[in-house]
């Protein structure tokens, strides 16, 4: 088992939901080797918690509705942000990611380090496509996201 | 005891997807009841046509998270329809085998992570693990146990890339076949701890029955998820899955975006309790056998108990898992490549998704170029039988505490494990 796993979550015919998915895959063919593994996760947040248990660092790429203007992408980790009705229930759709990673904690399975890069959509509707300003900046996602994949050894 | 009752849930907790519950009355009078949900996501019709037919697949497998084998698979059969395409017994093992795996992880997590928790008086299962680690690892054991079989045999966890009409791009190997056995044989005490679990709970769900229609798929002689014709609980005859749009009876109603369905009644319902009412006889052993220790006979008709049946089914898929696997390395695997001609056709496929039937048929040209699609998913058949239920159950608690039946009403429709258009992932994040 590689010691980095990059989950790309989203679906791709959502419009630019799909970007964490297209984003690992790029990344996949740069990157992947025997320290790091890329996984397409899709809209299966569950999965989530089966593919990072064991472990020691896993990146989490997702399409985010952080009130940030369209195409932006942050970088963060689950501890810069507020406890949203965390621990309050488990829903399998929006901030649910939260809730796996938080059971993933108490389960004493979370990897030392979970980065979350999150990118603001224009739109998140039917369509295989995404919107021209992130599909502009996918160079700029992959080029940030990549450094820091090389310094971990991926 | 309070005569004027006013819920309203918005975004029920713990269902895939969103829905809300309205209840008014006024002075022990129900004025209104109802269960709301957006349309399905019927954009993934239009999505496929124009779509080569050997793409189809992959395109329909992003509909959910969860039942993503149910709906590749009700694809392929629909695609091998329209084009008389036949596949050998390997295929369709492999096929039923990726199937159990996608059972094991939707039941599990249905009946361990957003039911049990309403069982144990808790919002979530995230505070379980502190006061009841054992049962929350083990239900993690289990529900990763049906990841794994989807990734060895459905070529990847969620969303499979194995599939093909006419077969498989990519089978597992022998090896891999007996990894999985063991896996499951291991997860046997496991299940048993979980069904002694519920069963010291079961006296939480509540005692409601309401007579109702189940549909579901028959096969003479097994408790099929995959074969057969439409059954019915109101009659011994069964209809051919091309005649899908006769069974479903798809509809407007004025109280709903969604459409709802009927077939002999106002409603019917699908899922783990219309199988179970159509075809326990034929569960294997220790299913059956956890059946009679829960008092479950065929003709139940409380909604509640579609949790329990879930459970069961979890078992019958461990057991019937464990003898496709054994028939499969018996026969030895043996690389096949599916060779397709496509052509112009129509074709329907249905299978039984853990949430209830599934139907997806399509159109094609010449050259296997989709130029329709109709979509039938088991949520969408299941809405009109959750406000029927709803209809009944809320006159007979109206002198009950307002949040005796709020969560009465939530377990009601949890029970029905609802999976309602879940197909985006998108986060809601405010920082700190």
């Amino acid at each position: 088992m590689c010691d980095t796993i990059v989950i790309g979550l989203g679906n791709p015919l959502m419009g630019d939901d799909g970007i964490g998915i297209r984003l690992v895959n790029d990344l996949a063919v740069e990157f992947a080797g025997d320290s790091v593994e890329f996984a397409d996760a899709g809209t299966s947040g569950m999965c989530v918690l089966h593919l990072i248990a064991g472990r020691k660092k896993a990146f989490l790429i997702d399409c985010a509705l952080m009130n940030a203007d369209p195409g932006t992408i942050r970088r963060f980790t689950p501890d810069d942000i507020t406890a949203r009705n965390i621990l309050a229930h488990l829903s399998n759709h929006e901030g649910s990611l939260l809730e796996i990673l938080e059971l993933s904690r108490r389960l004493g399975e979370l990897p030392e380090e979970v980065v979350i890069f999150g990118i603001e959509p224009v739109r998140v509707s039917p369509g295989e496509y995404l919107s021209p300003i992130l599909m502009e900046q996918m160079e700029y996602y992959r080029q940030l996201i990549g450094k820091e994949l090389s310094e971990c050894g991926g | 005891m309070p005569k004027t009752i006013d819920i309203n849930v918005h975004h029920i907790t713990r269902v895939e997807g969103h829905g809300n519950i309205v209840v008014r009355a006024k002075d022990g009078r129900v004025e209104r009841v109802e269960w709301q949900v957006p349309e399905a996501p019927r954009f993934f019709e239009a999505m496929v046509r124009g779509r080569k037919w050997e793409d189809i697949q992959s395109v329909v497998s992003r509909i959910c998270g969860i039942c993503s084998v149910a709906h590749s698979l009700a694809a392929i059969k629909a695609i091998e329809d329209a084009m008389d395409i036949t596949v050998s017994e390997q295929t369709d093992r492999l096929r039923r085998l990726a199937l159990y795996g996608e059972y094991i992880e939707s039941h599990v997590l249905h009946v361990g992570y957003l039911v049990a928790p309403d069982l144990l008086g808790l919002k979530s299962v995230v505070p379980l693990v502190a006061s009841n680690p054992d049962l929350v690892k083990l239900v993690v054991r289990l529900h990763r146990l049906g990841n794994t079989i989807m990734e060895v045999v459905a070529g990847r966890r969620t969303h499979p890339v194995a599939f093909r009409p006419g077969g498989f791009g990519r089978i597992p190997t022998e090896r891999e076949l007996s990894g999985l056995r063991n896996a499951l044989e291991d997860a046997v005490p496991d299940l048993q701890t979980l069904a002694d679990t519920v069963y010291s709970l079961k006296d939480k769900l509540p005692a409601f029955e309401r007579d109702t229609e189940y549909v579901c798929l028959v096969d003479r002689g097994t408790y099929t998820f995959y074969h057969g014709n439409i059954g019915s609980s109101d009659t011994t005859n069964t209809v051919a899955v091309q005649k899908f749009k006769s069974v479903a009876n798809e509809y407007i109603s004025p109280q709903s975006t969604a459409k709802w369905t009927k077939w002999h009644r106002d409603s019917y319902m699908v899922g783990a309790l219309a199988r179970f009412n159509l075809n326990a006889e034929h569960l294997y052993p220790r299913a059956a056998e956890l059946a009679r220790h829960f008092g479950l006979h065929k003709n139940n008709c409380n909604p509640y108990m579609n949790t329990v049946v879930q459970l069961i089914e979890t078992v019958h898929s461990v057991e019937h898992s464990l003898e496709l696997i054994d028939e499969l390395l018996a026969a030895g695997l043996t690389r096949e490549m599916p060779r397709v001609t496509p052509r112009a056709g129509w074709g329907a496929g249905a299978v039984e998704a853990p949430r209830g039937i599934l139907f997806h048929s399509y159109a094609f040209d010449d050259n296997g170029i989709c130029t329709g699609a109709n979509l039938t998913i088991p949520t969408n058949q299941n809405h009109a039988n959750i406000q029927k239920d709803m209809e009944k159950l809320v006159p007979q608690m109206i002198d009950r505490d307002q949040e005796e039946i709020r969560q009465a009403l939530e377990m009601l429709v949890r029970a029905y494990d609802p999976c309602i258009s879940c197909s985006v992932h998108y986060l809601t994040i405010e920082f700190a």
